[in-house]
């Protein structure tokens, strides 16, 4: 292999002008920038009245925002599904406005260069952009490939780009993969490439776009620990869109809230999570923000709330540590109490109907040499709520595409109402199970939301009258009659998948089987969606069998926990037994979520109180405060 | 995570892995020329044979994987030859199948073709299993002087090909659990054409608009150039590879061109 330079860069440095102003600035803008007297040259981000408007569109996405990050700042962004966050973001480097164009006002400059006059290629290397999906945005097939692809584009000297790429990869603990091949990295991995790949031209500013949606728990501290010693080391300025707030909440300095286009909060994370306010998502349903804050602040101010004492910012915790610490302060010197312990269980208890669905000693490989799944056994009684958890590529899909026969399952192994799955079709077993996958573009069929829901009844003869009835009851459930005539492509992505579960929701069947349904979602949708779930449950004695690595989710909804590692099922029991045993949700690259945590710790402090590990918020707030009152 | 499909590159350390892909592209092109020479059954089993040893010792391709990327197209050549071997008409008698004559003309003109299709397909998938598209790209640059973004466009198209036939899959499987049943007839694919349609344009749109967005972040078709840290060279056994293909070439269609060549019947004659 020999090293081929080629062509000269022009100079980057003459891009740098004066800043254009993109509109005129009314008077008082100028007196405003008159009296701050910003200095260019330490912020990262100077943005000043934007409004955006996508390209042929007449509603603004951006309204008036304005926002200085100084170097070396933390940024997050929070903010309801099309508030404008990943718009605001796409600015930061000039993709808007000049590869998304469109209406754009106000001034902009990012490192001190004009967004208007400054060309995406020229923010490259000031400017690094790690996106959600890193499928999508990984161009090349070799990770050595991928880290030395920005600096190629530059023209930087062969020598030079080896040395950054080594650099780079070294930084994100990758050292030593540079011969891999990216499809034979886990999502974690892949994420870290993007971010090797981005930082190899050092850029002063990163930007993340929900950077691990999709990974899981595992995936996704190995990026957030990577980013909070780019920040702290390498005095990198972050600006980031993110939902998983739990264990980001102390790493960040500062926290933006968006509403509708426009900047609604701007300050630190402790002032940010100590004050519930209201949001709007784009369907224009109110969205508490609270739905985003971390589980130890929400956990703070329900136990505020029970002592009758509310939490300012200076006192807000921000991780597990501080919420332990908080609560020792509620508690006071309370030690033994001589009352009987709280019960243990959070959750409704299992049914206890015959299971309608048994999965006996089922293994599966698409080669017979690498199995994927090995000796799977498990039943489902009518009315569970089941999480399927374990990590990216465990075989949990695969495992949910043998019940459907998606894939055959091997004869004898799948067993649903007492008969083989291997002799049933597709179609027979949609009747009986429904599956809502990721994406719910995949499902759709139609070009009308009522045919779409009426689909299901149609390919199996029901007769018009029957249709007609059942279609309008699901419509309704869904919330979607207002929609009844638009194209399922035109809706968004939250009635998108609320119309997803309808075409199953018809055919009235035993058991959902739910595909990741967190993924892309925020979390005030994702728990609009496991509403609906329980409904469906109390009202038609469903079974929901979800398969997720969000463990909120499932300490908040699951009455079971399925855990699949290495093939195999290692664990069926309560999700308080699941997060109980450490080395089995080390093993499956979970989580516990803080309340469980905070709950652990307190119960190890205060051995013989009433205080017992639980998952649920509302219970270890209550017996908190029942402690501390009774030592009050 | 399903199974993925032959005509794709595969890393490996044989001879063939380790050519230039250039070298391996003129050995594509030049068995093409060859196998298009003339429809003589002997000439073609011989090619087959190269290409053969070329895909078992030299490219060291496990024989499923052949068996895999090959099967469909081995029997669609089986078929032309029988039917061609019936058909076809001759004056000399070889042998007779249930009292039907069977003429050496059509029998030696129908192993011909079918051989050549499959040698063809054969030698592609050597290539594109041994060749790694973004090298290919690199040298197309590099050693063709071809622009890098024309090479580049090349070598994400066929990145992605993998992604979108994964896309398929999951359409197709997200709409069988939707009660639709696979359709053989025409209007029943063009039905099922239409229904994929609107979900992959919508899928592959917003991944296609990510990786411009991930490229132009990092400078891709700032400069006229770049730099390119690893590109391939033609080794010493590259060029050699070349210059054998290509005197093979030339002799091949000088023999041709001056009638030296003749079916095997003509020579037993």
């Amino acid at each position: 292999m020999a090293s081929v330079a080629a062509g000269h860069p022009t100079d980057v440095a003459s891009l740098r002008s004066a800043q254009v102003t993109l509109a005129p600035a009314t008077a008082a803008q100028e007196a405003g920038s008159g009296t701050e007297a910003r200095s260019a040259c330490d912020l990262a981000v100077d943005l000043r009245n934007i409004s955006y408007a996508y390209e042929g569109e007449t509603e603004d996405v951006l309204r008036n925002v304005s926002l200085t990050v100084r170097d070396g700042e933390f940024v997050l962004i929070l903010g309801p599904s099309g508030c404008g966050k990943s718009t605001l973001l796409q600015l930061l480097n000039g993709t808007i406005p000049h590869t998304l164009r469109g209406r754009l006002e106000g001034e902009a400059s990012v490192c001190g260069k004009p967004i208007l006059s400054t060309k995406v290629a020229s923010f490259a290397t000031e400017v690094g952009m790690v996106f959600q999906d890193p499928e999508a945005q990984i161009i090349n097939t070799r990770v050595r490939d991928e880290v030395c692809f920005g600096l190629e584009n530059l023209c930087r000297p062969a020598a030079e780009i080896l040395e950054r790429q080594r650099e780079a990869l070294d930084f994100v603990g990758l050292d030593g993969f540079g011969d891999r091949s990216i499809f034979d990295l886990s999502g974690g991995q892949k994420q870290r490439v993007s971010i090797a790949a981005v930082l190899a031209a050092r850029p002063r500013l990163l930007v993340l776009d929900e950077p691990t949606a999709n990974l899981d728990p595992a995936g996704m501290a190995e990026i957030f620990a990577v980013l909070e010693r780019l920040n702290r080391e390498a005095g990198t300025t972050i600006v980031m869109v993110e939902h998983r707030v739990d264990e980001l909440a102390d790493r960040v300095s500062r926290v933006l809230m968006m509403d509708r286009g426009s900047i609604v909060f701007d300050g630190t994370p402790r002032e940010a999570f100590s004050q519930r306010r209201v949001a709007y998502s784009e369907e224009n349903a109110a969205v508490p923000t609270s739905a985003w804050f971390p589980q130890a602040c929400e956990f703070a101010l329900a136990l505020g709330d029970r002592m009758g004492r509310p939490v300012d910012a200076t006192g807000m915790p921000l991780n597990v540590s501080e919420a332990v610490a908080f609560a020792d302060r509620c508690i006071g010197m309370a030690t033994a109490t001589t009352q009987p312990p709280a019960p243990l269980s959070t959750c409704p208890s299992t049914a206890n109907d015959p299971a309608f669905l048994r999965v006996k000693q089922l293994s599966f490989g698409y080669e017979k040499k690498l199995p994927i799944l090995s000796d799977i056994g498990f039943d489902v009684g009518r009315g569970e709520m089941i999480a399927l958890c374990g990590r990216n590529g465990s075989g949990k899909t695969t495992l949910a595409r043998l019940l459907m026969h998606i894939n055959a399952p091997p004869r004898g192994t799948i067993w649903l109402e007492g008969r083989d799955v291997a002799d049933l079709s597709a179609r027979e077993i949609s009747s009986e199970i429904g599956y809502v996958f990721q994406n719910p573009d995949h499902q759709f069929v139609t070009d009308r939301v009522w045919d779409e829901i009426a689909y299901g009844l149609k390919v199996r003869n029901y007769a018009d009258n029957a249709v007609a009835e059942r279609v309008g009851e699901v419509l309704d459930i869904v919330d979607l009659t207002r929609y009844r005539d638009r194209s399922p492509f035109s809706l968004s992505l939250g009635e998108r998948r609320r119309l997803s579960v309808a075409t199953m929701l018809v055919l009235e069947p035993h058991l959902l089987v739910l595909d990741e349904p967190t993924i892309g979602q925020d979390h005030e949708r994702a728990q609009q969606l496991m509403g609906l779930m329980a409904r469906l449950r109390e009202r038609y004695r469903t079974s929901i069998l979800m398969i997720t690595h969000d463990v909120r989710l499932v300490a908040e909804w699951a009455d079971r926990a399925l855990v699949i590692s290495g093939g195999r099922l290692p664990f069926d029991g309560s999700p308080e037994a699941m997060f109980a045993d450490d080395a089995l949700i080390a093993d499956a690259g979970l989580l516990a979520p803080p309340v469980y945590e905070i709950s652990k710790a307190l119960v190890a402090k205060h051995p013989g109180s009433l205080l017992r590990p639980t998952l649920s918020l509302p219970l270890l707030a209550d017996t908190i405060a029942r402690i501390g009152g009774e030592t009050a | 995570m399903n199974r993925s499909t032959a005509f794709q590159f595969r890393a490996g350390t044989s001879f063939f892995h380790r050519l230039d892909p250039l070298t391996k592209l003129a050995w594509l092109v030049a068995i093409s020329l060859l196998a298009f020479g003339a429809y003589i059954a002997w000439v073609q089993i011989v090619i087959t044979i190269v290409v053969l040893f070329t895909a078992f010792v030299l490219a060291r391709l496990p024989l499923l994987v052949v068996v895999r990327g090959t099967w469909l197209f081995a029997l669609a050549c089986l078929s032309f030859l029988v039917i061609q071997t019936l058909t076809l008409p001759g004056n000399h008698v070889a042998f007779h199948i249930l009292g039907h004559p069977i003429y050496a003309e059509s029998a030696d003109y129908a192993l011909a073709s079918a051989l050549r299709i499959y040698t063809i397909i054969l030698s592609s998938l050597v290539f594109v299993r041994t060749t790694d598209p973004r090298e290919l790209a690199i040298a197309l640059v590099t050693q063709m002087r071809v622009p890098y973004r024309i090479a580049y466009a090349f070598f994400i198209a066929l990145r992605i090909i993998p992604t979108i036939e994964e896309e398929i899959k999951t359409i197709r499987a997200a709409q069988a659990v939707r009660g639709v049943v696979h359709q053989r007839s025409v209007a029943g694919r063009i039905g099922e054409a239409k229904r994929y349609a609107m979900p992959l344009l919508v899928g592959s749109l917003r991944k296609a608009s990510m990786m411009v967005m991930s490229m132009e972040a990092r400078a891709f078709g700032a400069y006229p150039q770049r730099t390119f840290v690893e590109a391939p060279h033609m080794s010493a056994s590259g060029i050699t590879v070349c210059v054998v293909m290509l005197a093979l070439v030339i002799t091949w269609y000088a023999a041709l061109g001056l009638g030296y060549v003749h079916s095997f019947y003509i020579l037993s004659a």
